[in-house]
């Protein structure tokens, strides 16, 4: 019988350095902890779809670009009938009356935090961050300097959650950290 | 002397902090606050550069960005950067500065010879003398040319420095922080709108450092910093000194470049050296005030003639005067001010020059200092060796006389800074009475206001600026108390003047273009020749082509035309500028992304055991493959590689898979949307099973490949080859979203989501058996040949297993997700090693494909139909699906198309390129024989000799005939034999075992 399979992180020191910094402008880390899910409607059965989502989370599933989130769950617009299902620890989306296909390895998503955060992804996103326009509880589809995330806000610190391909993640990180070393970063796996 | 010319008091330099610096050597002090022209001002250095064509001696002619002559080279080392502008450059410690384009020294320069000959290089000289014989040009002539032209030198090592990119957004953009720009920032700012406020220079205030001005009692230099500090206690003002707005684009958008670090002799740890902006704003002020033009006269161009303006600015904000016995040469009554600024700083003005005879400001200022008053004369021309010692100053009827001075301040009136708003095509027009052109059609969203719309008066550009910056932020839905006009003296504004352009008397040559080396002379030529619109002008002559893109030297260029050809200037026509507004390093453009982070690496979840095991990478797309895994001993790939081969198809080898693409598709519809891309059919599938599918283009060309399985009545799990991935989803969405919206289905990357290992040879079954949990049966019989199931492997990890096979061999796909991808490689190897398991990579990929005939990238080349690929029994009659009616166009569906086939050389030692062409034996070596071409070859470590792919026309009904592989550009002409594509195992009894 082989040995259980260890879970690992996509991101390793060498390709995604960590950096100390006494009084961090931004933070930088990964959330490791996320079930993620796409979840899609089908044709004519939405309202089934929302009311599931309300009866089993308490959630309406949001028509704008937004996160709503109730306890450990979110639910991250992703396009039009689109989500991003999002839950701290094991939640089993896949009883959703929709099309649903497990995520939670195919992002990693990194948290970016801190007074400094703002201007940090400035230099890699082209969106509007001000809290005139973007603030907790919106999201967004865009690319960071040409790696497709799905960034979403989640507090007023200002904390941003970066959803990304598994894949591109060492890069996004190293280029955050670079981003954030003239910013004060303190990153860490 | 040290600081010779510094002014005993006054300026905005903090004398409390001296700067040791150095000028081709010779130390040097200066204060901060300082640039390097204004402490080279003080130090009377006035000689600073040679020209560009005749390496004539120059001087510093203004104050600003639009310098034309005192460019340096800066710093040294791999910092070394040519042609900087010493008007802004700012002086800091240690700085080391040379003068370019001068040898053997500034002073000495014997390319200045280039002037004895200067009948040969008059505009256009390269066109007519270096004509013949032809083949001179490139080896000769040009790099002559080149040598005794250009200006500095670029650093030889790479570049030390970092560069960043950033976004901004704004409500109010205002560009210039003059008295136009403070009024209209402080306008918005105060409404509570996001206001960025940019501008070019260290110290924000425009001419309100330049000049003397009181402003509410005070002096306009005080002011203007207690505007510069209102604005910074504004939390949504940011102000961006150091910052040019160099383009206007679409939406809004403004390129803008930050030094951030030029002001330093080198960057402070994790800083970049300059930092570009994309700013996003929703209204722009464009408050770049004017350019002070030159008159020509000959010598106009010697060390010591100096725009007004900029006498004014050295006097007033550097506490630095250019010179001791001043001559003012002007046609508008602004330079009345440089007059008396003159006066103020101790300075002996020797004469007032009215060029036009009608500026009474002029006239009172001359008189008030008791200097001789010059009107109905023009100045003929300056002179000295080196620097200017005198003019000479000429009446109508050709008498002359000369004033002696070591300074001539000349003003030829002001040409409002529009670049900006010519960037979106916005024509400009040319006002008579300013005689400049004003903003004619600007970018949406854009005010002008100041002296940059004409409007000269400090009255003017309070009162402009702050009503467009409070209708900008209006208009963006915020309102303030606005910003009001201070109380001010009166002034003579009359800042305008028309001419003279066209000198009357030649004496000595008389520059329009400095930085060019572009004479009056040239003009006159390029009106006798015919190049007369100023399309041709300007390439005829270069004039405005330089890096200061003719700041100062356009109007007068156009004007002389206009002059000589007796048209009006708005029919000779007009200068029209594009970005970037001042030069922009490239380094700046490419930002924190360049060498390895140039574009991301993507890294599969095998990487981190792939870098333990040694392997070399290759990247595909953005993505780290491992190529190969040597082991100790080994050097040459294709020995590791055939070792791989050789392994896996005598026992068993593992692959990581998961860099193709992997699309999870869901929905009543979705065999309907399969049926619709591929070739062939997918509803008619069974659950568990996977077929290989092809999909064509619009076109009927072939676009991509992959297996896709049915894992449910309504879910299937699609591959696609790793270089398409991307390609392939989107054109899945842009079928379902545009072609069939009625179709529910829905496509979701999974690319990332499992990690996916092929393990491939004739052991392979017993390496899964050994992973896969306690109840799932792997058998042929359970799990045939095309075969898919979902069980778990390891103790309960979640798992899909496929029965697929692109070696050729029993094969079997493992996906398991990412997470455990790192774990699962590893399982497998330690799982395989009884059997003799070895990792291959995608060398050894690369060649079991060719040994098989499966077509790849090569053969998917864009012109290739399915039936070219052997593949036209595949093409469903029975459906209709994308590419079908172009597949049946007569060209495409032509039985003598060149069809995929294999190859192998006759001589069996032979190697076999890919590239080469067929052609019959014995035929002519011409292109009417051609009939197809090698795709891929690869030596078959399985057959022993080189094998390739390729099309070749009929050539499925070839087998067995010897055509020649010609290869022209390598030299190749071998005989090859046409074999079947499959290599290895034709029958296929390897994969169903």
């Amino acid at each position: 019988m082989p040995e259980p399979l260890l879970a690992r992180s996509a991101l390793r020191a060498h390709v995604a350095p960590e950096i100390a910094a006494p009084a961090p402008g931004v933070v930088l880390r990964e959330r490791t902890d996320l079930t993620l899910a796409s979840v899609a409607a089908f044709k004519g059965r939405e309202a089934e779809l929302a009311d599931a989502v309300r009866s089993a989370y308490g959630i309406e599933l949001p028509t704008t670009p937004t996160r709503v989130a109730a306890g450990e769950v979110a639910f991250v617009w992703a396009g039009p009938g689109k989500w991003l299902a999002t839950a701290t620890g094991p939640v089993d989306f896949s009883t959703l009356p929709a099309a649903v296909a497990d995520q939670s390895d195919g992002r990693s998503v990194l948290s970016v935090s801190g007074e400094r955060a703002r201007e940090t992804l400035a230099t890699l996103i082209a969106i509007d961050l001000h809290p005139r326009a973007f603030t907790s509880g919106d999201a967004a589809l865009t690319h960071a300097a040409s790696i497709s995330v799905h960034l979403w806000q989640t507090d007023d610190a200002p904390t941003y959650e970066i959803a990304v391909f598994r894949s591109y993640a060492a890069t996004l990180w190293r280029w955050l950290v670079h981003a954030g070393q003239s910013r004060g970063i303190d990153a860490k796996l | 002397m040290s600081q010779s010319h510094r002014l005993p008091q006054g300026g905005l330099i903090d004398r409390a902090k001296p700067v040791s610096f150095a000028f081709d050597g010779k130390r040097l002090d200066g204060y901060a606050g300082d640039t390097l022209a204004s402490a080279l001002v003080a130090n009377g250095v006035k000689l600073v550069a040679r020209s560009f064509k005749y390496h004539r001696p120059r001087g510093i002619l203004t104050a600003g960005f639009e310098e034309p002559n005192a460019l340096v080279e800066l710093r040294s080392g791999a910092r070394r950067e040519p042609n900087v502008r010493a008007t802004t450059a700012e002086l800091f410690e240690g700085l080391e500065a040379r003068s370019q384009n001068r040898w053997p020294s500034l002073a000495f320069d014997l390319m200045a010879v280039n002037q004895l000959a200067s009948p040969a290089f008059v505009a256009g000289f390269y066109y007519k003398t270096f004509m013949w014989p032809a083949a001179l040009w490139e080896k000769l002539y040009e790099p002559l040319i080149r040598r005794a032209a250009g200006l500095g030198r670029a650093a030889d090592a790479a570049d030390p420095d970092s560069y960043e990119k950033a976004t901004a957004y704004c409500d109010v953009l205002v560009i210039g922080a003059g008295p136009a720009g403070l009024a209209a920032a402080l306008a918005a700012g105060r409404s509570g709108a996001r206001v960025i406020l940019a501008d070019d220079d260290f110290l924000m205030g425009g001419r309100l450092n330049a000049q003397r001005f009181e402003i509410d009692g005070n002096s306009s230099s005080s002011f203007a910093s207690s505007i510069v500090a209102e604005l910074r206690s504004l939390p949504e003002v940011t102000l961006l000194p150091r910052t040019t707005i160099t383009g206007v684009h679409d939406g809004g958008v403004y390129g803008a470049l930050e030094r951030v670090s030029d002001h330093l002799a080198t960057p402070a740890p994790h800083q970049p050296r300059q930092r570009f902006w994309r700013i996003v704003a929703k209204r722009a002020v464009l408050a770049t005030g004017a350019i002070e033009r030159p008159i020509p006269f000959g010598n106009n161009d010697l060390p010591g003639v100096m725009l007004a303006g900029a006498v004014s600015a050295y006097l007033n904000r550097f506490g630095a005067a250019p010179g001791k016995r001043a001559v003012v040469y002007a046609n508008n009554d602004d330079a009345a001010k440089t007059v008396g600024d003159l006066v103020a700083a101790g300075c002996e003005v020797a004469a007032v020059i009215d060029a036009r005879g009608d500026a009474p400001a002029l006239h009172e200022a001359a008189r008030a200092c008791g200097a001789t008053l010059v009107f109905g004369r023009t100045v003929a021309r300056a002179y000295g060796f080196q620097e200017v010692s005198g003019v000479e100053v000429s009446g109508p009827k050709g008498d002359s006389f000369n004033v002696p001075c070591d300074l001539v301040a000349v003003s030829g009136g002001w040409s409002p800074a529009i670049q900006l708003t010519n960037h979106l095509n916005g024509r400009p027009k040319w006002d008579e009475r300013l005689a400049a052109f004003l903003p004619g059609v600007t970018p949406p969203g854009m005010i002008v206001v100041g002296s940059a719309n004409g409007e000269y008066g400090l009255r003017d550009a309070f009162v402009t600026g702050a009503r467009a910056g409070a209708e900008a932020a209006d208009s963006c839905g915020f309102s303030g108390p606005g910003f009001q006009t201070p109380r001010l003296l009166p002034e003579p504004e009359e800042a305008y003047g028309d001419g003279p352009w066209r000198p009357t008397i030649k004496r000595g040559k008389a520059f329009v273009d400095f930085q060019n080396d572009v004479t009056v002379a040239d003009v006159e030529l390029s009106a006798r020749e015919g190049f007369r619109s100023v399309e041709h002008l300007k390439r005829y002559t270069t004039l405005g082509m330089a890096t200061d893109q003719g700041k100062t030297s356009n109007v007068i260029g156009l004007a002389l035309m206009a002059e000589i050809t007796g048209k009006s200037i708005p029919d000779t026509g007009v200068t029209m500028n594009r970005p970037p507004y001042t030069p922009v390093a490239i380094g700046a453009l490419g930002g924190a992304h360049r060498h390895k982070e140039f574009k991301p690496t993507r890294l599969p979840p095998s990487h981190f055991w792939a870098e333990e095991q040694g392997a070399v990478f290759v990247e595909t797309g953005q993505w780290m493959r491992a190529a190969y895994f040597p082991r100790t001993g080994e050097t040459d790939w294709l020995q590791i590689a055939t070792r791989e081969i050789n392994t896996v198809r005598s026992k068993v080898g593992v692959y990581d898979a998961s860099t193709l693409g992997k699309i999870d598709i869901q929905g009543p519809d979705a065999a309907t949307l399969l049926d619709k891309v591929y070739v062939n059919a997918f509803a008619s599938l069974g659950v568990g099973k996977a077929r290989y599918g092809l999909m064509l283009r619009e076109d009927g060309m072939a676009m991509d490949d992959g297996t896709t399985t049915r894992l449910g009545e309504n879910h299937y799990y699609m591959t696609t080859t790793t270089a398409n991935a991307a390609g392939v989803m989107r054109h899945l969405e842009f079928c379902k979203q545009w072609l069939w919206p009625e179709l529910d289905v829905h496509m979701t990357s999974v690319t990332d989501q499992w990690a996916q290992y092929a393990i491939a040879g004739p052991r392979s079954r017993d390496v899964v058996a050994a992973l896969v949990d306690d109840g799932f049966d792997v058998s042929n019989e359970a799990l045939p040949y095309m075969g898919a199931t979902e069980l778990t492997v390891c103790g309960g990890v979640k798992a899909r297993l496929f029965r697929l096979s692109f070696s050729g061999e029993l094969a079997y796909e493992l996906a398991v997700p990412a997470r455990y991808g790192d774990a699962m490689i590893r399982a497998i190897v330690k799982a395989g090693e009884p059997f003799g398991i070895c990792p291959y990579g995608a060398e050894a990929l690369a060649i079991m494909r060719i040994e098989k005939g499966h077509a790849a990238g090569p053969e998917l080349n864009g012109m290739t139909t399915g039936a070219d690929l052997g593949m036209g029994r595949m093409m469903s009659k029975k459906k209709d699906f994308i590419g079908r009616a172009m597949a049946g166009r007569e060209g495409l569906a032509d039985s003598a198309r060149p069809v995929l086939v294999g190859f192998r050389p006759v001589d069996r030692s032979a190697r076999l390129r890919s590239g080469a062409h067929f052609l019959p034996k014995g035929a002519g070596n011409e292109a009417a024989n051609d009939e197809g071409y090698m795709t891929s070859t690869a030596y078959s470590p399985s057959n022993g000799h080189w094998i390739g792919l390729g099309f070749l026309s009929r050539g499925s009904e070839r087998m067995g005939e010897i055509v020649r592989a010609y290869d022209p550009v390598r030299a190749g002409d071998i005989e090859v034999e046409v074999v079947s594509p499959v290599f290895v195992d034709p029958e296929g009894a390897r994969l169903r075992a």
